[in-house]
């Protein structure tokens, strides 16, 4: 067999380990090393290897805003911030049909400014905004399905976890795609809503409006948001304006969240114990993927794979546009079954120089911050489809009573918005690049 | 099964221990960015402080030892990204027996990496590397990421008896 067919087979026996729920780090760790075996002859390279490996991996400096994100999102989680964020929201949209609904939406967004995961935000979110929905007679569909698209805003709204990954794969500039995914986070928050007020025009129910909010009260509670302010424009703001490394920023967003915890009443000794605890868990399982897929990958470009994979693509003259449709649906698919940081470390070193060898009539550094965002938003439904969407789980877990067929039916026309967002961003690349 | 009680019981300590540690190193890099962020702002001031020279290196080296502190934890808790898609349509018991098969294969991958960290630390040492701006000897990376390294070689370790005892249908439930 050569080089190339083994490299070929790899995928299939790693897809039958993945599917056959070995931990995906450890499957692509073991195809990988058993792939270096078979091509070199020998273990003692890999044996060589990794014993810089392994800390090499985990003492890179770009990766070590991970953890700070995830502890940043996890204090944020505590500081209250959510239950401000929905209030806020609630007074600006609740007496519009649909309001409190729109109202999650829009916290959600809030909160994604200073939360870089979505399972974190839907959590939070859904523990403020699920009782209230309840309350107003929404029914369980539309209410779990808004806070499992709306937990996706996590992500899509800069600090985003995957977009850092995204970043170091690929040797992209991460203030520039934080900017990029601005815009986009913000119309995804729109489509929600617009998904939300069509659904309640579609079929009328019995859902409660809240009051009219007159204009000072609005204020007064836009006021206190200010811990949120202050710490998106630390982070994002001093990212941008060089004033911070990423890593810089992360650590200051996160000493804000962990200081907005403390003050806003809701930390104790348990709680700081579970934020470490939660940030332990997601942290390592995130870099073991990292440095499972490190080896994976150094093992395929051994075989000139991704090379040849590349110049193959370019040698048949497809339309460029044709290939990004083709690459965009297999995400959504794999998305599907996948959890996003896992096919963005596995996929993103074969697909990024593929599509970056292709013509889309745009600068190399243009290419990469827009296929970067359209990349994060087609793994972020991988979120609220089923069957195995993540945040489509912790809502319903959350809503207790109501039944997972609800949850998916509700997350449906979320869904829909996505993929209309998808193919505006992709048809306009000027949307994204607008504030680069 | 009172040995077992005694394993689970130590398994949970240390690997709650070493993650707390590692929260605790974490916190200690957030103190110092922040710390040193001030002294680079503060510089023009000219009041005898400035950034903390090889932030960078101290970074570099406390992920390290953070993430290795954190991995017992999520091997303990099963946190590892997995895809359950076909969860249901698998019999139990052959999903027991995988997760035995899995576990071991972890365990296995995990001593051989631990041992080859620990090779590279004697390199480190022999070489005399240090790190580039602090001048801090790599191999003390090394040696603090061995801590959790070592750890979570142990929980691995435990975890392929836990899925031993699950196999067998004798308690210790799924996490």
């Amino acid at each position: 067999m050569s080089n190339f067919e083994l490299a070929l087979w790899s995928f299939p026996v790693l897809l039958v380990f993945v599917f056959l729920r070995m931990p995906i780090a450890l499957a692509m760790i073991c195809v990988g090393v058993t792939g270096n075996y078979l091509v070199t002859g020998t273990p003692a390279m890999t044996l060589n290897q990794l014993k810089t490996l392994t800390y090499g991996t985990f003492s890179n400096y770009s990766f070590s805003i991970i953890p700070l994100f995830l502890f940043m999102g996890q204090c944020a989680t505590l500081s209250g911030m959510s239950a401000a964020l929905f209030k806020v929201a609630e007074s600006f949209l609740g007496h519009r049909r649909g309001g409190v609904a729109m109202s999650a939406i829009g916290a959600c967004a809030g909160f994604g400014a200073i939360c870089g995961s979505s399972l974190a935000t839907a959590a939070t979110m859904g523990q403020v905004a699920l009782p209230e929905m309840r309350r107003c007679g929404y029914p369980d569909s539309l209410s779990t399905g808004a806070l499992a698209a709306g937990g996706t805003l996590g992500i899509l709204i800069p600090p985003s976890v995957i977009l850092v990954i995204y970043a170091i794969l690929a040797e992209q500039n991460i203030a520039k795609l934080f900017l990029a995914a601005f815009i986009p986070g913000i119309l995804a928050a729109l489509g929600y809503m617009i998904a939300i007020s069509i659904w309640v025009r579609l079929f009328p129910n019995a859902a409660q409006t809240s009051p009219r909010v007159p204009w000072s009260q609005r204020l007064v509670l836009l006021g206190r948001l200010w811990p949120v302010i202050v710490i998106f424009v630390l982070v994002i703001g001093g990212i941008y304006s060089g004033l911070f490394t990423p890593t810089e920023a992360a650590a200051v967003g996160a000493a804000g969240t962990f200081f907005a915890a403390l003050f806003g009443g809701q930390m104790s000794w348990t709680r700081m114990k579970d934020t470490i605890l939660i940030t332990a868990g997601s942290s390592a399982m995130i870099f073991m993927i990292i440095l499972g897929a490190g080896i994976y990958n150094n093992f395929l470009s051994l075989t000139q794979l991704p090379q040849e994979a590349a110049t193959w693509v370019g040698m048949q003259g497809f339309s460029p546009w044709s290939v990004l449709a083709v690459v965009l649906v297999m995400y959504l698919l794999f998305g599907c079954v996948m959890d996003s940081v896992s096919m963005v470390l596995l996929t993103v070193p074969i697909i990024f120089p593929l599509m970056a060898g292709l013509d889309f009539a745009m600068s190399p550094q243009d290419f990469g911050l827009w296929f970067g965002i359209l990349v994060l938003i087609v793994v972020e439904v991988g979120l609220i489809t089923p069957p195995v969407g993540l945040n489509l789980f912790i809502i319903n877990a959350l809503a207790k009573t109501a039944p997972i067929s609800a949850t998916y039916r509700g997350a449906l026309p979320f869904v829909v918005t996505d993929m209309i967002r998808v193919i505006i961003l992709a048809v306009f690349p000027a949307i994204t690049l607008w504030l680069v | 099964m009172q040995i077992y009680r005694v394993f689970h019981r130590f398994a949970e300590y240390l690997a709650t221990t070493l993650a707390l540690l590692g929260g605790g190193v974490l916190f200690g890099l957030i103190v110092l960015t922040c710390v040193s962020i001030l002294g680079r702002a503060l510089l023009p001031l000219d009041l005898g402080f400035g950034p903390i020279r090889g932030v960078y290196d101290l970074t570099e080296l406390a992920i390290a030892v953070v993430i290795f502190a954190f991995l017992p934890w999520a091997q303990l808790r099963e946190t590892h990204a997995r895809v359950d898609l076909f969860r249901w349509v698998i019999p139990s018991r052959i999903n027991h027996a995988l997760d035995l098969v899995f576990n071991a294969t972890m365990t296995l991958v995990v001593a051989v990496g631990s041992y080859r960290l620990y090779l590279g630390m004697v390199d480190k040492i022999a070489y005399g590397e240090t790190t580039l701006i602090a001048q801090i000897p790599v191999w003390y990376g090394y040696a603090a990421s061995l801590i959790g390294a070592v750890g979570f070689f142990l929980i691995a370790l435990f975890c392929t008896l836990r899925a031993v005892r699950r196999l067998m249908g004798d308690g210790a439930p799924d996490e």
